[in-house]
């Protein structure tokens, strides 16, 4: 049961960039936003899978997003646990959490509807309010504890003595995550039952994603269907994978892997534009290509890597002219 | 020489360095990968029998190690490294616990077994995916569906220049 508290608290991880003012100010932006950005983001790349990413636990974003360099958000600060860089993570994690919510969160904290607990919800709404009784004083605050905390005091066990100053301290120093879950009415409102709902949207949500992903999903209804067109293309891309690689083990002694790294372009033209690429005719003469012309072509963000070191008595002149009319033709 | 072709790579793209996709870094990173591995076996292989194992297992090489950024690329090094070395047993540890965990919760029915199953099926899919829970998983199987895309891509490339 603690995996399933933990857990929604890496959902909310993002939050901790930012104070809740600045959240506030931040969710009432791009809430009119994030129902275009939704559907309008037709080409997902890595970019996004980071950004979704970006719910995920701690050691993982730490590793990944060393790698990659995202851009910037509004805020340009970077906070402690170098999360500056999921600022990105945390737009796409905001706009899918509020996509979940069917008011604009007014609150920040764990949201009720149960007419029962509705005292509870505004209490919890406030930050730091006074006026509880006391066994929901102590439900509360465990529930605040662990909303609040970040997986490294994940205790579900901590003192209810001092978790009231830990939260605040904690709320001070660690930004808050708070958890975003409707109960419905007559639903039970118990921590087990909301650690798993809140799972359950997590992984909804991760479904949804991955149904974008897959092209030929949308039609699919249901969670099995679109499970099996996610297997039914992991295995074509697999299998494509193995046959291109078996064609490539045939042709491999005549591959001219001189000019290969000129084709990264026409990857992403091919990629996002399903255009078919003429590709130049080449030397089929591995030399070391002088990169100096190359850079001069502006546009081109490329170079040729061609770490065999046999250089060619080619006139380097040509090899000029040459490749760069070469770049020419890709370019067009 | 290779240092400065690699540094002179890094000038070039250092113009704009927030502004990469990632998908291209994925492709470059991949092709200087495999480019230089293939060009080594051919060279090594004395015969003119490219084994298609070894081609597969740079391929795959390469793959992992343009997405070290994953989890499944960490599995798929391990899996490598050990074929290589027929000493290391892998060992498969729970097969599916934490799904079987997850029908417990839902009280499944038929169709929740269902689900369960292509979950399972999933994650043997994935490389390690059966050493992740269900959630870390379907990031991952997002992450590695787009990684094998860009890799088709850029093998599909590869074979249609040398044709």
């Amino acid at each position: 049961m603690l995996e399933g508290l933990v857990s929604p608290e890496n959902l909310s991880l993002s939050y901790a960039d930012m104070s809740v003012p600045e959240r506030l100010k931040w969710l009432q932006q791009h809430q009119q936003q994030e129902v275009l950005s939704l559907s309008s983001n037709d080409s997902p790349d890595l970019l996004q899978i980071l950004q979704f990413h970006g719910s995920n636990n701690d050691e993982l974003l730490q590793s990944t997003f060393s790698h990659f360099q995202m851009v910037g958000s509004g805020f340009g600060t970077n906070y402690n646990m170098g999360f500056g860089h999921s600022h990105e993570a945390m737009d796409g994690c905001i706009s899918r959490t509020s996509s979940c919510q069917i008011h604009p969160p007014d609150t920040m904290g764990v949201m009720l509807k149960n007419s029962e607990e509705n005292r509870a919800i505004s209490l919890k709404n406030k930050r730091k309010s006074e006026v509880k009784t006391r066994e929901e004083e102590k439900t509360e605050k465990k529930i605040k504890v662990e909303a609040e905390t970040e997986s490294n005091i994940s205790n579900k066990e901590a003192s209810s003595d001092t978790s009231k100053e830990t939260s605040k301290g904690a709320s001070q120093i660690q930004k808050l995550d708070y958890i975003h879950v409707r109960a419905r009415r007559g639903e039970a409102t118990d921590r087990h039952s909301l650690a798993e709902r809140a799972r359950r949207e997590k992984i909804s949500k991760k479904m949804k994603y991955l149904q974008d992903l897959v092209p030929g999903c949308n039609t699919v209804t249901g969670k099995a269907g679109v499970l099996d067109e996610i297997i039914n293309y992991v295995q074509s891309l697999q299998r494509q994978v193995e046959f291109l690689s078996m064609k490539l083990a045939v042709i491999n002694p005549e591959l001219e892997l001189g000019v290969e790294d000129l084709s990264v372009k026409q990857f992403q033209a091919a990629y996002f534009t399903n255009f078919p690429v003429v590709i130049a005719s080449k030397p089929s003469v591995m030399v070391d290509v002088p990169l100096f012309p190359l850079d001069q072509q502006g546009s081109l963000n490329l170079s040729v890597s061609n770490p065999n070191q046999t250089s060619i008595d080619a006139p380097s002149e040509s090899w000029e002219t040459q490749s760069q009319s070469l770049f020419a033709s890709v370019l067009r | 020489m290779e240092r400065q072709i690699i540094n002179k790579k890094k000038r070039v793209f250092s113009v704009e360095p927030n502004k990469i996709p990632p998908s291209e870094v994925f492709t470059r990173k991949y092709t200087s990968h495999l480019v230089p591995a293939l060009k080594k076996l051919n060279m090594n292989k004395n015969s003119s029998q490219v084994n298609q194992l070894t081609v597969k297992h740079e391929v795959d090489m390469a793959l992992a190690l343009s997405a070290q950024e994953f989890a499944w690329s960490r599995f798929l090094l391990q899996k490598l490294s050990s074929s290589n070395n027929p000493t290391t047993a892998t060992s498969s540890s729970s097969n599916g616990i934490r799904i079987q965990e997850r029908s417990g919760k839902e009280g499944g029915g038929d169709e929740d077994g269902e689900i369960e199953e292509k979950l399972r099926e999933l994650q043997k899919l994935l490389p390690g995916g059966e050493e992740m829970n269900v959630e870390e998983m379907l990031s991952e199987i997002g992450t590695y569906i787009k990684c094998l895309e860009l890799q088709t891509i850029a093998l599909k490339s590869m074979v249609q220049d040398t044709t």
